[in-house]
């Protein structure tokens, strides 16, 4: 009787990274040639070099994939995220204008109820993440290939933005306290990324087998 | 032909790893290839990103093999020089050779 050692497997979270920003033709290739690899090195260096080599092949193959990506469709890409841009500055409003609206409407029940308000508040809060994960799922659907890349591109814009806008506010009131407006912007980047991550995994799930075919 | 379609320096290496190996190259040959000849570290999002533009100019083609268990029942994609990509080859080649021509290289460290 034979007893058979299972076989050492990848990072999950690596190899769900790659698959993100990998383009449809390359869904075979490159996760199984790296996979491949990284047989080579756990059989020969032991499992924990194993998941070091495929973690740093990660990191350096998304940044080729995201690079080459947008080279490959310079224009549909910039046409998804300007219009991702504007579609984000429209949602991103929503929640404050019906904000605004309930508490004129009933600024009495408001007055004598804060706490009740201070849910509200929450929720607008929880309203601005969905609406950023709806904008990251449309540009997604938008950018078919290149869901991943189109988001992030968004996100790189929004980030810089937001870092610009510290440096006018410092510059113009010298004030350099707490950015209050950073941590929501940081949210609102983690849930474009992931409505475009939904988006990718699902259609990456519904996408069938070259080799299977 | 365009005279000016001369190879990049890492499209250059890649092809002519594609080259050595004949009809052994698929991406984790050609990424062990140029990392054993070079030195040089490379990743496999590199050598797809330079293969997939190689290829949309013409100067590579590539096939799908058979899935393989090690894997996990995914195929490998192997790649071939076509006589565009061996002409570009050729033309980077003479260009590289009458650029260095005459030009003493070779530093003495003694």
């Amino acid at each position: 009787m034979t007893s058979q050692t299972p076989r050492p497997q990848p990072p999950r979270m690596a190899v769900w990274l790659v698959s993100l920003f990998t383009p449809t033709e390359e869904a075979e290739s490159i996760p199984g040639d790296l996979l491949e690899e990284f047989s080579q090195v756990a059989s020969n260096s032991g499992s924990a070099a194993a998941e070091r080599w495929y973690w740093h092949q990660t990191v350096k193959t998304v940044v080729h994939l995201f690079g080459a990506g947008f080279r490959v469709a310079p224009w549909s890409t910039l046409a998804a995220v300007i219009g991702g841009f504007l579609l984000h500055r429209f949602v991103s409003g929503l929640p404050d204008k019906l904000l605004s609206a309930v508490t004129d409407r009933y600024l009495t029940f408001w007055s004598t109820h804060f706490n009740a308000y201070l849910w509200v508040l929450k929720g607008v809060l929880i309203a601005h993440l969905i609406g950023s994960m709806f904008v990251g799922s449309v540009i997604a659907m938008a950018a078919k290939g290149r869901e991943m890349v189109a988001t992030m591109t968004l996100v790189l814009v929004l980030g810089a933005m937001a870092i610009a806008s510290l440096f006018v506010i410092i510059a113009r009131i010298g004030d350099a306290s707490f950015p209050w407006f950073l941590p929501l912007s940081f949210a609102d980047s983690f849930a474009i990324i992931a409505g475009g991550a939904i988006v990718r995994t699902r259609r990456s799930a519904s996408t069938p087998r070259l080799s299977n075919s | 032909m365009s005279g000016r379609d001369y190879l990049g320096e890492f499209e250059h290496i890649v092809i002519l790893a594609l080259l050595r190996l004949e009809d052994r190259a698929y991406g984790v040959t050609v990424r062990q290839e140029i990392e054993l000849r070079t030195k040089r570290e490379v990743s496999i999002g590199a050598i797809y990103a330079t293969l997939d533009r190689l290829e949309a100019k013409g100067n590579v083609k590539s096939r799908l093999g058979d899935p393989t268990p090690e894997r996990g029942g995914r195929s490998k994609r192997f790649f071939h020089v076509t006589a565009k990509g061996l002409a570009a080859v050729n033309r980077t080649h003479r260009a590289l050779h009458s650029m260095t021509e005459g030009l003493n290289l070779i530093r003495s460290h003694s």
